[in-house]
């Protein structure tokens, strides 16, 4: 009997379980059925959105003396970079979310999304229907594929609604930044545009001590650099000691395109037309230039003396091991973002050397890649064109979304999650300069999961104080734990003959969505072409960019060039 | 006597239904546990089947499955739309590799497990016998993501453990991940040493279930070791090994993503995309679910005819097959 009844109760846990599980999922996925149902087809097609739109009121009826009768609730995406404290719950997001419950009656919630899979994370979000209500992501093209899926709000409709309302968004980002994505035959505006307050791409950095102990001079040529490598490889006993042998002259990591960018730029030609850049510029990499071949070449014969790290093909992005090697101090030179050697204060790559390996160790960034004019061309950002912030389908609350992209774009509630709480985060100089300094071990809750709390402020990237001034002077105190004058010396040379995009327009390119695997492709090719025999290099080169524009670049190409044609005729330059 | 003949008769006479009754009166416990597999398959396997479809609509965010249009060019039907959209040169190469990398997978790592499982049985001492079989499992709780990284850390061309040797020893370095065929050979032995001592678990079952006597009669007939293990372990355990065969051939096409996806690199892309690969990257990642569900579709479509040849070969050989 007792027997029986054992089994009967397992019997009857497990079916109930089954029968929870089963109820969860159901909820998982009819629930954002019916909000998606509203507001889709406001997506769909741009005349319907105005019959769409959640208030039929246009004189903003919703908000009562500023704020929401009843409360909001949005949820909002931010990069997570595994920090020292949760990405969406910090000091900086609570506070965020008590002013926006005390100003708008909106509470705010976040979302940690994996800054190095974010694609992947909000392609599975959406597809759940469970995206945040406010995303983010430096890629345009997703959005549009998004949008084509239903799966966007449009905003123009709204931003023309509400526009009175968000005078901090549009003091900040200008009709420049907002409509800079607006389809030019259907008014749509997917998206909006972040701006970067400074616009500083790319640098390569060397080791100064390296260049010290050998007694040379910091390269000013392509050639020089060269020669600066096989010096650095042929004297690793003497820069290495015992570690001789885990010298790195050159560090590429799979990325070729990027960590090799200022090489590849300097080969392409200095008076390219912004017809050819534009046709090209699909790929930031600039894999398909007519310059990248020699500069790949250049890569591949250093590769074949040894100049370049072994391993660089098994890494993949995101993993720390080239940046650990730079910080162990096996590594000679590397080109990175402008600030990367800076990057994570007391943590960051020049801090580390200084601390394990040598007091005078450090990365200094250098121009040394000639284009045949002898200048350092080299493409800086564009102030727009950074971080894209976009209204999923599923998000019912357009109106408190748009107030929380508003809020985020004031310049004080930016320049107190940039530069936190004096004493803590930073201090005052002479003369109102802020100096920014890591956050001690007690004071470990205040730290900021992103420089400067970018990933929070979405609609601006890099340093944003009350003025202009006071921004630039501050810019190189940004760091701590590294020398203020490294830190200035990498701007000006990243400003040094640097080349600023221009935004070319001309509505959606329906081929960017059908390629297959061409970043896969890219990489593949770059890679291959590097670390292949010298003899073999022109074969798997061509092959690859063979592959390449079979696989969808061609078709991109020819439908870029096409739509410049009907834009702009037979100018190749944008202002003629 | 009488009212008993009226007993027995009732009973034969009962109709099929109040069998059944009796009949689940007694065993109704044993069918209670049956429903939680019952119901997990229904759930997670043939529900979700309906979204087969997809392969033939063009998918929507956020829109119910029956309210996605079907798959058209411009407007005009054209239900096969994603399937020869997949079937470009990368799905061919991709559907090539697959298919080597899992043959030689089949040649290679299937007698693994049983050569182990044979020898492991011959070992006298018990301890011994058991610890060894305790190592040779743990590979397999390994992810993949760990197990490539100890083959970077033993196998890399510049600072691998390996290399450092050879390097020593004043020879190349030899490209285990770097070059095509080297990295297939590494990825080979990789995927043997993850997986045959779990392998072997099922053949050791088997071993441990042949008669003792068969063995006793052997050795009176004056057979040694090889012999025994060649006339009696190995038959014991065909008609397992043949099971396990039909089951790795019909997955043939098919195959996980996590091996494969974490053991790649750009320098041997292509050998090393599988159509799990060529999904992920060009379906699900850039959200062309029609697409993926295409391929997904015909995998399993190929895989079934490889499952039924394979069953259909070894009832031939007189074997008993899976069904």
């Amino acid at each position: 009997m007792k027997r029986k009844l054992v089994a009967l109760l397992l019997a009857a846990t497990m079916v109930l379980s089954v029968a929870a599980c089963g109820k969860e999922k159901e909820a998982a996925s009819t629930t954002p059925t019916p909000k998606a149902s509203s507001s889709n087809t406001s997506s769909s097609s741009n005349t319907e959105t105005a019959k769409a739109t959640p208030t039929p009121d246009p004189s903003n009826g919703e908000l009562v003396n500023g704020k929401f009768v009843n409360t909001r609730k949005i949820t909002v995406e931010v990069y997570d970079r595994d920090s020292k404290t949760p990405a969406d719950n910090n000091v900086w997001t609570d506070w965020i979310k008590e002013q926006m419950l005390q100003k708008y009656n909106v509470e705010v919630s976040f979302r940690a999304v994996p800054r190095w899979t974010e694609g992947d994370q909000i392609n599975n979000l959406l597809a759940a229907g469970d995206a945040p209500d406010i995303c983010y992501t430096y890629s345009y093209p997703t959005i549009q594929a998004y949008a084509n899926m239903g799966g966007v709000l449009d905003l123009n409709p709204l931003l023309a609604q509400y526009k009175p309302l968000l005078t901090n968004l549009w003091d900040w980002l200008g009709d420049e930044n907002i409509y800079y994505d607006q389809d030019p035959k259907t008014g749509t505006v997917w998206a909006i545009e972040g701006r970067r307050n400074n616009t500083y791409r790319i640098n390569t950095f060397v080791r100064q001590d390296w260049l010290d102990k050998l007694g040379m001079k910091a390269p000013t040529t392509t050639d020089e650099f060269e020669k600066m490598l096989i010096a650095f490889k042929d004297n690793a006993s003497t820069l290495l000691g015992k570690d001789a042998a885990q010298m790195v002259p050159f560090l590429l990591t799979q990325d070729v395109g990027w960590t090799a960018a200022p090489i590849i730029e300097s080969f392409m030609d200095p008076d390219i037309t912004d017809k050819e850049l534009y046709i090209n510029g699909f790929d930031d990499r600039k894999f398909t230039e007519n310059g990248t071949k020699e500069a790949v070449k250049l890569l591949n014969k250093w590769y074949n003396n040894g100049l370049i790290w072994k391993d660089f093909s098994l890494h993949a992005s995101g993993d720390s091991t080239g940046d650990d090697m730079c910080k162990a101090g096996y590594v000679g030179a590397f080109i990175q973002n402008y600030d990367y050697p800076f990057r994570n204060n007391e943590e960051s790559i020049n801090a580390l050397l200084a601390k394990n390996v040598d007091p005078k160790a450090k990365f200094v960034a250098i121009n040394c890649f000639t284009d045949k004019n002898g200048n350092y061309t080299h493409f800086s950002y564009s102030a727009a064109g950074d971080r894209k912030s976009f209204l999923p389908a599923t998000n019912t609350e357009p109106l408190a979304s748009l107030l929380y992209l508003d809020f985020i774009s004031s310049p004080e509630v930016v320049e107190y999650l940039q530069i936190g709480i004096e004493g803590i985060n930073h201090e005052k100089l002479e003369g109102g300069v802020i100096k920014i300094s890591g956050v001690s071990d007690e004071n470990v809750k205040y730290n900021q999961n992103s420089g400067q709390n970018i990933d929070i402020t979405m609609t601006c990237n890099g340093l944003r104080l009350s003025s202009d001034e006071l921004t630039r002077k501050s810019l190189a105190y940004g760091y701590s734990g590294v020398d203020v004058n490294d830190v200035a010396n990498a701007m000006a040379v990243a400003e040094k003959d640097a080349v600023l995009p221009k935004n070319v327009n001309v509505g959606e390119i329906a081929a960017e969505a059908e390629g297959t695997d061409l970043t896969g492709k890219r990489d593949a090719t770059f890679n291959q072409a590097v670390v292949c025999k010298p003899a073999d290099f022109d074969k798997t080169w061509d092959d690859g960019m063979k592959t390449y524009l079979n696989a969808g670049g061609q078709a991109i190409k020819d439908e870029r060039e096409a739509a410049w044609n009907a834009n702009f005729g037979s100018k190749t330059m944008i202002g003629q | 006597m009488e009212n008993n003949r009226e007993i027995t008769a009732s009973v034969k006479k009962r109709s099929p239904w109040s069998k059944f009754l009796i009949y689940m009166k007694r065993y109704w416990q044993l069918y209670a546990m049956l429903l939680l597999p019952i119901i997990y398959l229904l759930v997670f396997k043939y529900q979700p089947m309906k979204y087969i479809l997809i392969a033939f609509k063009e998918y929507k965010l956020n829109t119910k499955l029956w309210d996605m249009p079907w798959a058209n060019t411009a407007g005009k039907l054209d239900v096969f739309k994603y399937f020869k959209k997949a079937m470009n040169t990368d799905f061919y190469n991709a559907l090539r590799n697959n298919v080597t990398l899992n043959l030689l997978d089949l040649f290679f790592g299937f007698p693994a497990p049983v050569i182990f499982a044979l020898i492991l049985n011959e070992l006298p001492f018990k301890r011994f016998k058991k610890t060894v079989q305790t190592i040779a499992y743990m590979p397999h709780f390994l992810s993949w993501v760990i197990i490539y990284g100890l083959s970077v850390q033993l196998f890399a061309a510049g600072s691998g453990l390996v290399n450092q040797v050879v390097s020593l020893m004043g020879r190349e370095p030899i490209p285990f991940l770097n070059e095509p065929n080297h990295w297939i050979a590494t990825y080979i032995f990789m995927g043997i040493w993850q997986s045959f001592g779990w392998g072997s678990i099922i053949y050791l079952a088997a071993i441990a279930g042949i008669n003792p006597e068969l063995y006793e009669a052997a050795s009176v007939d004056g057979a040694g070791r090889f012999s025994k293990m060649w006339h009696v372990t190995l038959p014991g355990i065909k008609s397992t090994i043949v099971v396990l065969l039909i089951m790795n051939l019909g997955g043939i096409v098919g195959g996980a993503f996590d091996r494969i996806y974490a053991m790649q690199n750009p320098l041997v892309l292509d050998v090393a995309e599988t159509i799990a690969t060529f999904v992920y990257k060009n379906g699900v990642k850039q959200l062309k679910f029609s697409l993926s569900t295409a391929v997904g579709l015909f995998q399993s479509v190929v895989g079934l005819f490889f499952l039924l040849s394979a069953n259909a070969l070894s009832r031939r050989l007189g074997e008993r097959g899976i069904w």
